[in-house]
């Protein structure tokens, strides 16, 4: 229902929005030449055409649409998969979708097969003359039973009756299935079981029902039933093999001899044995296969193709939802159940994924035990005991307190203390947020802080010292160009598998494109600026600080902006290294259990945090380097 | 704007059209296995036995885990996977992946799959003295199975553990750096590190008598069973004629070694381990009515179950016992 009118409200938002747009082109009298930033302003409606076709593919091409609007619609097609299931092992006997039948490609092998193997046997060095006019013999032997199933004359007059019985009941079928009384009706008790079936089947998408296998429509049990009578024919079918007399004569006459060989051979006559072994596996190959003289199966096959069409205009309306409304894959089915097959399968619908979120973000449920973003209440004593180092006790005056000989431990002022810094003391809690998305997002917050912490005087130094320069140069330009991923191992190996190792691949990361872009800053800035400065009376701190930094600031800004996308792709793959907790430890796990939506509920989350800090940096840019591109 | 309208319809159109390629006809037959798992059939795979025996090419492509094989496999770039373990099968059908199991590769104990806990932790104390610690774990495959089922019979609280998801390898590396307390892997060499820290937790005789063994199988995609039962028959055919040679001890080892990625010495040791069952057994005690895979398939399908992906109410629906020789 929602999905419904939001397919329409898309649709609608896309259509009104591009006439508004050819409407302001035609209004809008605009002065700004070609080139001119001012012609790239505004545009909403651009923005809202964007983002509803982008939803727009997502419900069509994740089959939504066609859930919306036609929720039977899977449940038909499971049924036509069904029929198309029973008819693909016949089908693929002859050429109806393939070039060629299945015999013609088998016996082109073979005999390819058994030239080759003559011609290897006769040039082999290891084997006696003897044994190569065995081998060969016998391999002529095989080549000889080929005609015997193909020829017209020796195909048992049983088998043919066979085949002419299985024909005439797909010729039956085909006659039956465009009725209005097929499938013929059930008894009352069966009638009941089915219905009652019906009333507990799930609908299609239903937590843990893909497409609702059982007939829920008049044509669905129209193909339900033809598909059980074709399943019966392929398999009586294929538990047929036209071994005639001739050919099972010659077959035993080959058997015996091979194993009148290999009886006599013995322990340490490997090769002999290797061969003999294939070429009783060639005649097996042959005997397993179904060959048939050329002409014996002519009948089966036009009633296969005749069937075919009978059961593709009974179709009708399933055969235009199949094409329209799904995309790029459709319904198959496997036994008795059906599922998915294309992107229905791996591109979860928008109704299941918000879903899904949904329930993820429920503290309670979470992912693994772990909420995806939630709060916890945590003492300040941790905090403090976390940001101050242990080391204030041990540099106290006294010495720790020794237990006394009652007993007991009386604590005195430098165990206070180290009680203090460790945050082993009773507070207060206050409320600090946990779960997936915080860790991931405080990972590379911390990262990325450290980098700018470190990196930006580093590369300004850099930028203005000769000594600095050559010094760090060689260290900087030797570990940027490594891709961050390369040292993810060894990070983790060094670091372990706690934040410590995530959070300093991500300063690896971020530490060198700030090194960089300061540096870049600070060598550009402008000669004439810092003269200026410096006959004004300004000090070399004064300089630093009020003419080189802020020229830097936008390269700066620019490079922490490049540093966020360079983080968040580095993370994922660190928590996938070694997961913990995370959005890539999510994405990681659910792609082990084969849940797509929480793989592209994942995703999404990861695009839009990726977009908030993007929007963030962005708004500080604007605040606080008003002069860039104007100065 | 036009323009820009109908480039968009037609890319549409063109996406379509090139999601929906079809799969030719068997030329060739593409199998996915993996390395550090020594099977009798490697000897075949190197002398080329399979290519004859199916007379076409076969493709083998190594894969780090079970569930890469099921993506593979879905995609449409494997028709078969060896020695798949059973629970990336049972996930994967769980999932309605289009795949069936048709027969049973490998039957290993604690040998080839085991939690290594650090020295100090044993079966008596694991349960106090795993609370609260890091242990590694490749969710999702087997060794998720014996992680789960050791925990149960060593009666530790999985609730209380931090659970981190490593592939084998970085998880043997993390318990040798002393990160974890425990990991759970598979694969020789990744075993043979950890021990060098620590013991498994429980004996290869501790975890049978406990019920817990290892089983890998044979799947193959719906659409190759249907198009090709010929050559599906063949290739566990061949297979069984490895296993039957192996158990006659007429293996060659060394090609099997080099095959597998290992030494002479840890393959003929991760091979004693492994026990190779012939099709008769497997009929009558293992893919029968209530036979022993048909339990493990329910036990691990129930206990990998999630929301979107439950239970089957029938695991029989995807074992089909007709391919076995």
């Amino acid at each position: 229902m929602i999905t419904g009118i939001i397919t329409f409200l898309t649709i609608f938002a896309v259509i009104g929005s591009i006439l508004y747009g050819q409407r302001l082109i035609k209004t809008e009298k605009s002065d700004a030449v070609f080139g001119n930033p001012e012609r790239a302003k505004g545009g909403i409606h651009w923005v809202i055409v964007g983002s509803s076709f982008l939803l727009f593919t997502w419900l069509y091409y994740s089959w939504d649409i066609a859930k919306a609007f036609y929720p039977k619609s899977a449940n038909e097609l499971c049924q036509v998969a069904k029929v198309n299931e029973s008819l693909l092992s016949l089908k693929y006997l002859f050429p109806i979708e393939e070039r060629s039948h299945k015999s013609t490609a088998l016996i082109k092998r073979e005999n390819i097969n058994i030239s080759e193997k003559i011609n290897i046997i006769q040039n082999l060095s290891g084997l006696s003359n003897e044994d190569k006019a065995k081998f060969v013999n016998l391999l002529n032997k095989t080549r000889q039973t080929i005609p015997l199933l193909t020829n017209e004359k020796y195909i048992e007059y049983e088998t043919k009756n066979t085949i002419t019985n299985l024909t005439n009941r797909i010729n039956k079928l085909t006659e039956e299935f465009p009725k209005e009384s097929y499938p013929p009706a059930l008894s009352e008790a069966e009638e009941n079981k089915r219905i009652e079936a019906l009333n507990n089947q799930l609908g299609w998408g239903a937590t843990g029902m893909e497409v609702p296998p059982l007939p829920e429509s008049k044509v669905g049990m129209k193909f339900n039933a033809a598909a059980k009578e074709l399943n019966l024919i392929s398999d009586e079918f294929f538990s047929m093999r036209n071994h005639n007399p001739q050919y099972l004569r010659l077959l035993k006459e080959i058997r015996d001899e091979i194993k009148e060989y290999k009886d006599a051979l013995n322990e340490d006559q490997t090769l002999e044995m290797t061969y003999i072994k294939e070429i009783r596996k060639l005649g097996q190959r042959i005997e397993y296969e179904s060959v048939f003289p050329p002409n014996a199966l002519d009948g089966m096959e036009l009633a296969i193709r005749n069937f075919d069409k009978v059961q593709k205009d009974q179709q009708g309306s399933i055969r235009i939802k199949d094409m329209l409304l799904f995309p790029g894959g459709t319904i198959v089915a496997s036994g008795p159940t059906c599922a998915e097959d294309g992107p229905g399968r791996w591109l979860p619908k928008p109704s299941d994924t918000f879903r899904i979120f949904g329930d993820l973000l429920k503290p309670s449920v979470g992912f693994k035990m772990i909420p995806m973003i939630w709060y916890e209440m945590m003492g300040v004593n941790r905090i403090v005991g976390f940001f101050l180092p242990d080391w204030i006790a041990d540099v106290m005056p006294g010495k720790y307190p020794v237990h006394t000989s009652d007993g007991t431990v009386e604590p005195n002022f430098k165990s206070k203390v180290l009680d203090v810094v460790t945050g082993e003391f009773e507070a207060f809690k206050i409320p600090v947020p946990t779960g997936h998305i915080w860790d991931s997002f405080l990972r590379v917050f911390l990262g990325l802080t450290l980098g700018i912490i470190f990196g930006v005087p580093l590369g300004i130094f850099m930028g203005l010292n000769r000594f600095a320069k050559g010094f760090f140069d060689p260290l900087v330009e030797l570990y940027r160009p490594v891709p961050p991923l390369a040292w993810a191992p060894l990070v983790i190996t060094v670091f372990g598998i706690d934040n410590v190792g995530k959070v300093f691949l991500l300063f690896m990361v971020s530490f060198s494109i700030m090194i960089i872009s300061a540096r870049a800053g600070a060598s550009g800035t402008q000669l004439s600026k810092i003269h200026a400065a410096h006959s004004l009376g300004a000090s070399r701190w004064q300089i630093l600080k009020e003419v080189i930094f802020p020229n830097s600031l936008p390269e700066i800004l620019t490079g922490v902006r490049v540093a966020v996308g360079m983080c968040w792709g580095t993370l994922v793959a660190a928590e996938f290294l070694a997961g913990t907790s995370g959005i890539g430890f999510v994405e990681n796990v659910a792609r082990k259990y084969m849940q797509y939506e929480v793989i592209w509920i994942t995703i999404f989350v990861m695009g839009m945090l990726g977009l908030i800090f993007d929007v963030t940096i962005r708004k500080i840019i604007d605040k606080t380097i008003p002069w860039r591109g104007k100065g | 704007m036009k323009k820009i309208i109908s480039f968009i319809l037609a890319s549409i159109v063109a996406l379509s059209f090139s999601i929906s390629v079809a799969n030719s006809a068997a030329k060739e037959v593409r199998v996915a296995f993996f390395l550090e798992w020594a099977t009798p059939n490697q000897e075949d795979k190197v002398k080329k036995a399979f290519d004859k025996a199916l007379g076409v090419p076969v493709k083998w492509t190594n894969f780090a885990t079970g569930g890469e094989m099921t993506e593979a496999m879905l995609s449409g770039d494997i028709d078969i996977s060896f020695s798949q373990g059973l629970t990336p099968f049972v996930n994967a059908v769980n999932a309605k992946a289009p795949i069936k199991l048709v027969d049973i590769a490998v039957i290993y104990g604690m040998g080839g799959t085991t939690c290594v806990a650090a020295k100090g932790i044993n079966k008596g104390n694991a349960s106090s003295k795993l609370d609260g610690q890091k242990v590694a774990v490749p969710l999702g495959t087997m060794a998720d199975y014996v992680f789960k089922e050791t925990m149960r019979v060593v009666g530790a609280d999985i609730s209380k553990m931090k659970v981190v998801d490593m592939n084998p390898e970085d998880g043997s590396a993390a318990f040798v750096n002393g990160d974890v307390a425990m990991a759970c892997l598979f694969g020789g060499k990744s075993i043979k590190a950890a021990k060098e820290k620590g013991a498994s937790l429980l004996t290869v005789k501790e975890a049978q008598d406990a019920g817990i063994a290892g089983i890998d199988i044979t799947s193959v995609t719906n659409k190759f069973l249907k198009e090709n039962p010929g050559m599906v028959k063949t290739f566990v055919e061949v297979t069984h004629d490895a296993n039957a040679r192996y158990n006659a001890g007429k293996s060659d080892m060394n090609i099997i070694a080099k095959d597998a990625a290992m030494d002479l010495a840890g393959t003929k040791k991760q091979m004693g381990g492994f026990e190779f069952i012939n099709a008769a057994t497997m009929k009558s005690k293992y893919m029968n009515k209530g036979g022993i895979l048909m339990t493990y398939l329910e036990v691990m399908g129930n206990m990998f179950a999630t929301s979107e992906n439950p239970a089957l109410s029938d695991y029989s629906k995807v074992v089909d016992t007709s391919y076995l020789p």
